[in-house]
C-alpha cells in the first residue's frame, strides 16, 4: 500500500543552523507516527515544513499525488494535512463555539453547516460545555483542547499534533492519550511530536527519533527505546531502569 | 427567519432610535445642529468603512484618505467635466476606489503590524501629491468648488440639506446592514481570525492576503462613497483635505472611541465626535487658536484610557440591560435575541 504522507530528503537550514538534515520517513494511512527528540531537534521544524510554514530548501513531502513542498498553509490544509502549534494559539475574543467554525468553514461555506460540525467535534474533544466561553478565558489545557477541535474541524485526513500533552497531569494525559486513539477509530491519521514517553509508548505505532536534525532511529516503539543511540542522544540511560 | 414583532423590545427600540434620527433634522431646525448631524453621519459612513479592515480584520490602516479623496475626486471630476450626476458618479468612484486598493493590497498586505500602517500612510500621501502635481485636471492645490445648483437631488444638492443628511443616513444603515451580515458569514469569521492570529488562520485553511483583499474591497467601497458626500456637503475639493491626513485620522478615531471591530462602533464614535469637534471648534476657534484641537485630544485620551474597548463596551451592556426591563421583554427572552456574551455578562453579576 502507498504511504499516505512521504518525507524525502528534508532539508532546512537557518543562517548557519542545519535545523533539519536529508530527513526522510512515511505515513501510513491509518496510522499513528510519534517523532521524538531532544530539545531543538528539528520536531517542530519539521512540522513547519510539511504544513508550510517554512520553506523547504530542498526535498519532497509528497502526500497522496501532490507536492506540498511550496505551498500556502492554508492551501496545505486543505489538501487534508492540519497541524496545532505547539502553544495553543486560539483566537481569543471568539467563543469556543466560532474558533470551531473558522475552521469549520473551510469545506463548509454555510454558517449552518460549519456551526454543526463545530458541534460535532467539540463533543468529540470534551469541550461541548463551553460553547460560549471566550477562547482567551479557557484553561491551557481547554486552550489545547480547543486546538485539536479546530484543526479536526478542517476534515483533515491527516493531522500533526505539537506536544499536545506537555504539561498534563497524568490522568489528563490519559485523557489525551484516549483522544488521539479516537482520532485513529475515526479514520484519521496522526503524526505526534511528544516528550511524555509513556504517552507514546501507548498510542504510537511507530517512532521517528530526530536529533541534531538528522533522523537516528526508526522503528516499532520497543525497538526504538533499546536502540543505544537514541539512548545516548534523548533517553538517558536511566529510562530503560525506569519503565 | 423569526417574524417582526413589535411588542418586542429588541425590535420597537431600534425602530425608535431610527425615527429619532430622522426627526431629529426636522425637529431641531437650527442649521449648526443640521450641519453636525451630517458631518457625523458622512464620517460614521467613512469609518464604517475603515471598520472592515481596521477593526475586523485587524490591519491599522492610517491612509483610508486614499479611498476617501478617490471617491470624492472621481465623482466630482465626472461632474465638472462630463456633467454626470452625483448620483451615479458616486459609485465610479466607489468602483475606482476598490480598483486602488488592489495594487494597495499587493503591495502592503506581505507587511504585518506597523509596517502595513506606515505603507498606508505612504499611498494616501502619494495620491495627495499626485492630485497636487496634476493641476491641470485636478485643480491641483486651488482646488475647485462644485457647480452650484440651486435643487439638484441628483447631484445630493438640496436646499436645505436636509436630503444630503438622509441620504447619508440611508448609507449608513445599508454599510452598518452590510457589514453585520459580513459578521455572521463565513466571510466575517475569516477577517477577525486573521486579524486576531495570522498564522492560527492559515493553518485551518485561511487564505490571509485573499481575505485581507476582501475586506480591503469592501473598506475602500464604503469609505469612497463618503469621500463623496463629503464634496456634496462642503462644495468644495482640494487635495490636502479629501487625501489629508486629518481624514485617515477621523476614520481611524470614530472607531476607535466608538469601538474597534464592533458593528455599531463607528456610528457611535461619530456621534460622539462630531459635536465635540464641532462645539469646540464653534466655542474656542475664535478665540484661541487651536484651543478646540486640544479640548478635543484631551477628550480622545480620556476615552481611550479609560475604556480601550471604545464606547460601545460601555453601551453595549446598558443597552441590553434596558431592553430586558422595557415592556415585552418577555417575547426577547423567549426569543433569546441577546447576544451569549451579553448574557453570561448579565448572570455573573
Amino acid at each position: 500500500m502507498p504511504a499516505l504522507l512521504r518525507v524525502e530528503r528534508l532539508s532546512k537550514r537557518f543562517g548557519g543552523l542545519r535545523a533539519v538534515q536529508d530527513v526522510s520517513f512515511e505515513v501510513q494511512e491509518g496510522e499513528i507516527l510519534a517523532l521524538i527528540g531532544p530539545n531543538g531537534a528539528g520536531k517542530t521544524t519539521t512540522f513547519h515544513l510539511i504544513t508550510g510554514f517554512h520553506r523547504a530548501d530542498s526535498g519532497r513531502v509528497l502526500f497522496g499525488d501532490s507536492d506540498l513542498v511550496g505551498l500556502r498553509p492554508s492551501a496545505v490544509c486543505l489538501k487534508g494535512v492540519c497541524r496545532t502549534f505547539q502553544v495553543a494559539r486560539p483566537f481569543g475574543d471568539m467563543t469556543v463555539l466560532e474558533n470551531v467554525m473558522t475552521g469549520a468553514f473551510s469545506r463548509r461555506p454555510r454558517r449552518a453547516a460549519a456551526a454543526s460540525r463545530a458541534r460535532e467535534v467539540l463533543g468529540l474533544v470534551g469541550l461541548e460545555g463551553k460553547i460560549d466561553v471566550l477562547a482567551r478565558d479557557l484553561t491551557t489545557i481547554d486552550q489545547r483542547r480547543l486546538e485539536v477541535a479546530r484543526a479536526l474541524s478542517t476534515d483533515p485526513r491527516l493531522v500533526l499534533l505539537d506536544e499536545t500533552m506537555a504539561g498534563l497531569n497524568q490522568a489528563e494525559a490519559d485523557v489525551a492519550v484516549a483522544l488521539v486513539r479516537r482520532l485513529r477509530e475515526e479514520g484519521l491519521t496522526v503524526v505526534i511530536v511528544e516528550h511524555v514517553m509513556r504517552a507514546i509508548m501507548a498510542i504510537a505505532d511507530r517512532i521517528v527519533v530526530l536529533d541534531h536534525g538528522q533522523k537516528i532511529a526508526e522503528g516499532l516503539p520497543r525497538e526504538v527505546v533499546d536502540d543505544p543511540e537514541v539512548v545516548r542522544a534523548y533517553l538517558g540511560s536511566s529510562y530503560r531502569h525506569a519503565s | 427567519m423569526t417574524r417582526l414583532d413589535l411588542r418586542a423590545p429588541s425590535v420597537y427600540v431600534p425602530m425608535l432610535l431610527l425615527v429619532l434620527a430622522l426627526v431629529a433634522p426636522v425637529a431641531v431646525p437650527n442649521a449648526f445642529f443640521r450641519s453636525v448631524l451630517i458631518e457625523a453621519a458622512i464620517f460614521a459612513l467613512l469609518g464604517v468603512g475603515w471598520n472592515i479592515l481596521g477593526g475586523y480584520a485587524g490591519q491599522l490602516s492610517l491612509g483610508h484618505a486614499a479611498y476617501f479623496g478617490m471617491g470624492a475626486y472621481t465623482s466630482t471630476l465626472l461632474l465638472v467635466y462630463g456633467g454626470v450626476a452625483t448620483i451615479y458618479g458616486m459609485w465610479v468612484g466607489a468602483v475606482m476606489a476598490m480598483l486602488l486598493s488592489i495594487p494597495i493590497g499587493l503591495a502592503s498586505f506581505r507587511l504585518r503590524g506597523p509596517y502595513f500602517a506606515i505603507a498606508s500612510i505612504a499611498t494616501a500621501e502619494t495620491l495627495r501629491l499626485l492630485a497636487l502635481k496634476f493641476r491641470e485636471f485636478t485643480f491641483g492645490a486651488l482646488g475647485t468648488t462644485i457647480p452650484l445648483t440651486p435643487n439638484a437631488p441628483l447631484n445630493f444638492l438640496f436646499a436645505d440639506k436636509l436630503g444630503l443628511y438622509y441620504t447619508a443616513v440611508t448609507l449608513v444603515l445599508v454599510a452598518v446592514a452590510a457589514t453585520a451580515w459580513i459578521e455572521r458569514n463565513k466571510l466575517g469569521f475569516y477577517l477577525v481570525a486573521v486579524g486576531q492570529d495570522e498564522d492560527a488562520a492559515e493553518a485551518v485553511g485561511v487564505r490571509s492576503p485573499w481575505v485581507k483583499q476582501q475586506a480591503n474591497f469592501v473598506s475602500a467601497f464604503v469609505s469612497a462613497l463618503a469621500g463623496t458626500l463629503y464634496v456634496q456637503y462642503t462644495y468644495f475639493i482640494q487635495p490636502d483635505t479629501v487625501f489629508g491626513l486629518a481624514i485617515s485620522t477621523e476614520a481611524v478615531l470614530v472607531a476607535i472611541v466608538g469601538g474597534v471591530g464592533t458593528l455599531w462602533g463607528p456610528v457611535i464614535g461619530a456621534l460622539l465626535l462630531q459635536p465635540i469637534a464641532a462645539v469646540a471648534q464653534a466655542q474656542l476657534g475664535s478665540t484661541y487658536a487651536g484651543a478646540q484641537l486640544i479640548v478635543y485630544s484631551v477628550i480622545l485620551l480620556v476615552v481611550i484610557l479609560a475604556r480601550p474597548s471604545g464606547v460601545v463596551g460601555v453601551l453595549s451592556p446598558v443597552y441590553w440591560r434596558a431592553l430586558s426591563i422595557l415592556p415585552g421583554a418577555a417575547i426577547d427572552r423567549r426569543r433569546r435575541v441577546a447576544p451569549a456574551s451579553e448574557v453570561s455578562r448579565a448572570s455573573a453579576a
